[in-house]
């Protein structure tokens, strides 16, 4: 009520900044008490950094001081770079082959048919309620050669002819393929968001009228607007690929997980190195998304998708 | 061949009283030998429903982020959230093992400063509760990330107008904001325990198989750890399927009340 000019309380949307407002009566007043959500929050952060720490020091601590030299020769082991380029290719490959596959389904189905949203939304919770463990049994089995007629049929010949002629089994395709499948809500839900936070009708219908096709607008227009989602999803594909450990061992593929494990079972000190490794690079994936998200004001706002590596 | 095999499998899958009604059984392999592995499997499913007390501790704490006002911390700890989510895996066990294990960081600097061994007193990260500890530090971070949302859809009008009718902060929490974040957190278990229901590579790479969990049984059937036998690794994964669809729609009904208060 100044005459000042500042805007009243009542036209002042209340957001997380500055709400409560610090004269008001709903300020905890009492300073002195801390809330229990603050000491379990600090209990939870306590809990989360304790192993970090542990296993930084375990890693680096061979009983005679600080030695770095266990990193030279973590580096120097031939097993370890061949593994790391099998993850990385895996993991280039199903990441490509994701991005590719979903950002124009997602914009097509947003332009065409946003009643099956829904759909689409459910299917991207079918990897939760099929894990990769349940999933590779699956694809084992159906690749082996031993599918009945019914899936012959359903899926137009290709089954047979991957499996008998092809023998897909057992091979890295197959696993990039796997690792799509599980990638799925990963990949879909930020691209999801970041069509629905640009006007995608206007944009394409305005394309259009300046008589560009389907794909030019697509690929001129939209994608550009949709870029931290799909780097958001690309990112998270990759780190779930090379922190992917199911699949990789049911089908029998070499890949930096799976030299993580045989490690540690020999040697604590030098698995406690390489999981310190595997952590730096899962914060690079994760700051590269919070970073690249926020740069564009398109982005989703704070809201970081989970991958979970089991 | 046949008892060794049955043996193998009872080893892995069934308390010591079964063992000998396995062997008898072995002839008649069929749906009742695959419902009996599953009831020597309920410790399991206990384990993943012990996931009830981590919504408490986990939405506790997200509230506590919710309701930090520096803003650079806030965003701090939601990435952090996302970085320690996502460290499930080999890694994490191996992370594990250098902090609680037999010469762990902290059961040394226990040992150091309390002179109590951990290990004398028959607690072990190779165990039940052991593994419950290492599934905790992926669970937690994703309940506070997927609790966050939710509490932030709490308008602040509902408490303004709350505390204008006389309510206190109890009342308001009681009658007003866990009425309707409880479908949000109810999802947020389900989810919990699907992902914990699932998740194979920690536990593999933490004992090698020596905790009766069922995607390490899958394993062990499927990758000829003792005999090769598809048709009990495919009736297991059917089970898993059974359990987490159940999971999952109890997840998208709750998702769709919570819609209806959060607007969207």
């Amino acid at each position: 009520m100044s005459i000042g000019g500042t805007t009243s309380g009542i036209s002042q949307r209340a957001t997380a900044d500055n709400y409560p407002p610090r004269n008001s009566r709903l300020t905890r007043t009492d300073r002195r008490s801390i809330g229990i959500e603050k000491i379990m929050l600090a209990l939870v952060m306590l809990y989360l950094l304790i192993p970090l720490g542990a296993t930084l020091w375990f890693g680096l601590d061979t009983g005679k001081g600080i030695d770095f030299s266990i990193y030279q020769r973590i580096f120097a082991d031939p097993d370890f770079s061949q593994t790391i380029i099998t993850s990385l290719e895996l993991a280039f490959g199903a990441t490509i082959l994701a991005v590719v596959l979903v950002t124009p389904t997602a914009y097509w189905v947003q332009l065409r048919i946003p009643r099956a949203r829904p759909l689409l939304d459910f299917l991207s919770l079918v990897p939760f309620a099929m894990p990769a463990i349940v999933l590779a049994v699956g694809l084992l089995q159906e690749y082996s050669g031993s599918s009945g007629p019914l899936i012959n049929i359903l899926s137009l010949g290709l089954v047979p002819l991957l499996s008998n002629n092809l023998n897909i089994v057992n091979t890295p395709p197959l696993l990039v393929c796997a690792y799509v499948i599980i990638a799925l809500p990963f990949v879909y839900r930020p691209i999801d968001n970041s069509l629905r936070a640009i006007n995608t009708t206007v944009l394409t219908e305005a394309a259009y009228s300046l008589g560009s096709g389907w794909w030019r607008a697509f690929l001129t227009v939209i994608l550009p607007n949709i870029w931290p989602g799909i780097i958001s999803a690309a990112l998270l594909t990759f780190s779930t690929v090379m922190g992917e450990f199911t699949l990789a061992t049911l089908f029998s593929i070499y890949t930096f997980p799976i030299f993580l494990n045989n490690v540690g079972q020999q040697d604590a000190h030098r698995a406690a190195s390489l999981a310190i490794l595997s952590f730096i690079f899962t914060l690079v994936c994760v700051l590269g998304i919070i970073l690249l998200v926020r740069r564009r004001p398109g982005g989703a706002a704070g809201q970081v998708d989970i991958a979970a590596a089991k | 061949m046949q008892p060794q095999m049955a043996r193998g499998i009872a080893d892995t899958a069934s308390k010591p009283s079964e063992a000998p009604n396995r062997i008898r059984r072995q002839s008649d392999r069929g749906w009742s030998y695959t419902l009996r592995s599953w009831l020597g499997l309920i410790p399991f499913l206990l384990f993943c429903l012990l996931f009830e007390i981590l919504p408490i501790i986990g939405g506790l704490a997200a509230y506590g982020v919710y309701n930090l006002r520096t803003g650079w911390l806030r965003n701090l700890l939601i990435g952090f959230s996302s970085i320690a989510a996502n460290f499930a895996g080999v890694p994490l066990a191996f992370a594990f093992v250098a902090t609680l294990g037999v010469t762990g960081f902290v059961t040394v600097a226990i040992q150091n400063w309390f002179h109590v061994s951990l290990y004398d007193h028959g607690f072990s990260i190779y165990q039940f509760w052991g593994l419950v500890m290492v599934y905790t530090y992926f669970q937690l971070p994703l309940m506070i990330l997927v609790t966050l949302p939710a509490l932030s859809a709490l308008r602040p009008e509902w408490k303004e107008a709350a505390t204008n009718l006389g309510a206190t902060n109890f009342t308001y929490w009681r009658r007003v904001a866990f009425p309707i974040l409880l479908p949000s957190l109810i999802a947020a278990t389900m989810l919990l325990f699907a992902n914990s229901f699932g998740a194979f590579a920690t536990a593999f790479a933490l004992a090698q198989g020596n905790i009766a969990l069922v995607p390490i049984l899958i394993n062990f059937v499927v990758n000829g750890n003792v005999t090769v036998d598809f048709g009990l690794g495919n009736a297991l994964a059917v089970g898993m399927i059974v359990i987490l669809l159940i999971a999952v729609s109890f997840y998208t009904a709750m998702v769709r009340r919570a819609n209806v208060w959060q607007g969207r």
